[in-house]
């Protein structure tokens, strides 16, 4: 059973372009445009690894990702955040959430696909 | 999905967000220091420029990330936004626009723009001071600040011989948190073994406490992995780049001095001989390697510290390796410019949509001779024709279909300009902007959903004063969704204004004749009369709306798209307006059944189940035109159509109930006999037969018959007009 990949970013054509590289290579993937969106999607559905960004509207990656790592199904779910290289104050607060692993934007698809695989193979 | 779809959804995101970046711009001159607002035009450009780079469109990427950087400092209050770096911004943001515009027409930016992008970014680098320069020349440094030339120097002349095995080694000892933090250990060394070979492998369990001290969520394992790969050492250093500051990892290369392992064992926290066993085991050192290293140990009596800096060892590499990649990425890039969209006219898309539709009634022609023939062979190739034919009308209607989205955005402006207008604050939230339905239809929609827009804005949402009153936000919220619902595409408008008053409705329609005062209406239908022609509630005639022309347009226009429009409201919590669209024109799965001799069909996409009508039922109703039937304990009201259009002729002793829904509503309608499944082309009826009731078009079968299409959203309204009245009536 293929993988499912949760992908957390405002940008729709970010979304598009992350899932057409990460389909590709075999993953199922749900799309969530905010961190209040993406919440609401972590239902108690397998999810074997999340990608979000951290500013967002409505509810930001930080806050997102402490949110569910409070659900006890998705405490051990990885996740990779994005973000750019002024980000260094953010980055200290996600590892504090939870989040190690990081990906500077803009990344090429080729490179997300290999962030992801290293957690997760498909 | 591709990436062309893709692009063109960064084309219109990124026109959406520079509006409000220009719009938060505008807004910050009055408010400076609001840090809502200058992280919503930090973000639009941050968004931006993540987009922009995932398409490798880098003349987007280095223009934005300058005005990117300025935005940072901005946020971070290093820098005060004064009426020049606004200007300066909006200039900004404009000539993303035009950067993105290039991209939109498939081009590389002209040398006008390439210079416009060079002065800009000159005078948003005097707001960056050195900083910005610095982090420009950090990324080369940093690689290189690692390993002091010295130490490697050091390595080489302690080092003493190469040992023989050509495998890398990879030690790892996973920190305590790395499973809480999601990381699984096996997925790393998993995706170790997609770069290489992994030779050997052994589990240290060594820091595993007794099972009763033992938490199920630390991690406690580490490895040594001996590894043959051709990969380089950056890349393998990546594998763990995740999981770097939790962990212990140290990679050695092939061929490494006796003196790197001896230093690795050392620095290791299990018992030096113990590791070296496992060394031996692993296969990265011969027994005879592990002597002479112990030997060497002993003579040169303190251990020596080599430190986290032996892992950036070959590093020199790296350039090398990267701009190699950098040339195959560059060769990628251009492949996927070229294959870019294809304009077509319209009309030839119509054209092969209209011939799609005769190749589906000639070869529904074609399978029903077959079936008569009665040769086998026959029938299978004209069954595996119509199954082509059938992709052949999927993928060509698909040709025409468009995301509602660019349509959606486009009222982020209207709602902003009439905001403006109105003087009221109000926020457009936009859901189902994936949704897609025909390119003939999203530009028909438009002129009725801006009427909707405007009308819920000046009618629908109060005044701050009054919401703040209310006890709701000052900010009002609109909201436009579309999904898709058993075949047709919803479009709501949904505002959290005041709701229709009904008393106000019903009194202003008895004052223009168009409801008897006697008259008993359900809420659907008091709600409905504003979209009779020439009539208007609102107080005050604005500018905008409230002269009663518009919502009797608005039906008529939805009508003609074969679509119906009705409202939803609570007083004093907000209206939704839902508009319900047939998902394509021309051509629909339809479910053929029998009444007499007569043919109707039924579209396939409303049909949920038959039932057969039992005798009871039967003759509990044989001679009423409409009733109730008893579906599974629910109550389903029926039509018989032999009735409803006069069919000659007795029923036969077997009836049929096909249960069909529309917008919520199930209904039963009665049928001589079911004949199945069945493409058809929809033919609008002639101007004679405008004024049937039920009857939506009619359609050509195999055998050159006309059926009728049934108006299915008709016929249900029709019972669910009957049930609220009885029940009205009933009150």
């Amino acid at each position: 059973m293929a993988k499912t990949i949760l992908v957390v970013d405002d940008s729709a054509s970010l979304r598009q372009v992350v899932s057409i590289a990460l389909k590709g290579a075999g993953y199922d993937i749900i799309e969530a445009c905010d961190g209040k969106d993406a919440l609401g999607k972590l239902n108690g559905q397998k999810i074997h690894l999340i990608i979000s960004d951290v500013n967002m509207p409505n509810m930001d990656g930080i806050t997102f990702v402490t949110e569910a790592k409070k659900k006890a199904e998705y405490k051990f779910t990885p996740v990779i955040m994005l973000t750019t290289e002024a980000g260094e104050d953010k980055k200290q607060a996600g590892q504090a959430a939870g989040a190690k692993a990081w990906v500077v934007k803009p990344f090429q698809p080729a490179q997300m696909l290999t962030a992801v695989s290293k957690l997760v193979l498909p | 999905m591709n990436l062309d779809e893709a692009l063109k959804t960064f084309i219109i995101e990124s026109g959406e967000l520079l509006e409000q970046m220009e719009a938060a711009l505008l807004r910050i001159e009055q408010d400076p220091d609001d840090p809502d607002i200058i992280n919503d035009i930090f973000r639009a450009a941050h968004t931006i420029k993540g987009s922009a780079g995932l398409f490798g469109l880098d003349y987007i990427v280095s223009f934005t990330h300058v005005a990117e950087s300025v935005l940072d400092r901005v946020r971070s209050g290093e820098l005060h936004i004064d009426g020049d770096l606004a200007a300066l911004l909006l200039e900004s943001a404009d000539h993303i626009g035009t950067l993105v515009g290039h991209t939109a027409k498939g081009e590389e930016p002209n040398t006008e723009s390439a210079d416009l992008s060079i002065a800009i970014m000159e005078r948003l680098g005097a707001y960056l001071g050195n900083k910005e320069k610095k982090t420009e020349g950090k990324k080369g440094e940093e690689k290189k600040a690692g390993v002091p030339a010295e130490l490697d120097h050091k390595i080489g002349k302690e080092g003493g011989s190469a040992v023989e095995s050509d495998n890398w080694h990879i030690s790892l000892r996973f920190g305590k948190d790395v499973l809480r933090n999601g990381m699984d250990p096996l997925s790393f060394i998993r995706y170790l073994a997609t770069l290489g070979r992994i030779v050997h492998i052994v589990t240290l369990i060594d820091s595993i406490p007794p099972l009763k001290e033992m938490d199920a969520e630390t991690c406690y394992l580490g490895f040594e992995i001996a590894f043959n790969s051709a990969a380089d050492k950056s890349t393998i250093e990546g594998v763990f780049e995740f999981v770097r500051d939790d962990c212990q990892i140290r990679i050695l290369p092939p061929n490494s001095k006796i003196g790197e392992y001896l230093a690795l064992i050392q620095d290791l926290p299990e018992e030096d001989m113990r590791l070296g066993e496992i060394l031996v085991l692993c296969g990265t050192l011969t027994q005879c390697e592990l002597e002479k290293m112990l030997q060497q140990q002993q003579e040169s009596g303190a251990p020596v510290k080599i430190g986290e800096a032996l892992v950036e060892q070959h590093i020199v590499q790296a350039p090398v390796v990267e701009a190699a990649l950098q040339k195959q990425k560059q060769v990628k890039e251009t492949k996927t410019s070229e294959s870019s969209l294809i304009r077509v006219d319209a009309a030839k898309l119509d054209q092969l949509i209209n011939l799609v539709g005769e190749l589906i009634i000639a070869g529904a022609g074609a399978s029903l001779a077959a079936l008569r023939s009665g040769q086998a062979d026959l029938i299978e190739s004209t069954a595996t024709l119509s199954r082509m034919v059938e992709e052949v009308r999927d993928s060509a209607l698909s040709l025409r279909m468009v995301q509602i989205g660019a349509t959606f955005n486009k009222f982020q402006r209207v709602v902003r300009d009439v905001s403006k207008e109105l003087g009221k604050d109000i926020r457009l939230e936009i859901s189902g902007a994936e949704t897609e339905l025909d390119k003939t239809v999203v530009e028909k929609i438009g002129d009725p959903l801006t009427h909707l827009v405007r009308n819920s804005m000046d009618h629908g949402i109060e005044s701050a004063e009054v919401r703040l009153a209310r006890g709701k936000p000052a900010q009002g919220t609109l909201k436009l969704n579309a999904y898709h619902d058993s075949g047709s595409i919803v479009i709501e408008v949904s505002d959290d204004g005041g709701g229709l008053n009904k008393d106000k409705i019903l009194a202003k329609a008895i004052e223009r004749g168009l409801v008897k005062p006697e008259q008993q209406l359900s809420d659907a239908e008091i709600y409905n009369l504003i979209f009779e022609a020439g009539f208007s509630t609102a107080d005050a005639v604005s500018n905008l709306s409230g002269r009663g022309v518009g919502m009797d347009v608005v039906r008529r226009n939805i009508q003609a798209l074969r679509g119906t429009v009705d409202i939803e409201s609570e007083m004093g919590k907000g209206a939704t307006m839902r508009i319900r669209l047939p998902l394509t024109l021309a051509i629909i799965d339809g479910f053929l059944v029998g009444v007499g001799n007569a043919a109707y069909v039924v579209p396939l996409d409303m049909v949920l189940e038959c039932i057969e009508m039992s005798d009871a039922e039967r003759n509990a109703t044989a001679n009423a035109e409409r009733g109730y039937l008893n579906l599974r304990g629910e109550v389903l009201p029926y039509l018989r159509l032999r009735d409803m259009f006069e069919v000659e002729g007795t029923p036969p002793r077997r009836e049929n109930v096909v249960v069909v829904q529309y917008a919520g509503q199930k209904a039963g309608l009665v049928v001589d006999k079911l004949m199945g499944e069945f493409q058809t082309v929809i033919k609008p009826l002639g101007k004679v037969f405008g004024g049937v009731r039920g009857i939506g078009g009619f359609t050509i079968l195999g055998s050159g018959e006309v059926a009728l299409i049934l108006d299915v959203q008709r016929l249900v309204h029709q019972l669910g007009n009957r049930e609220q009245k009885m029940i009205t009536a009933g009150q």
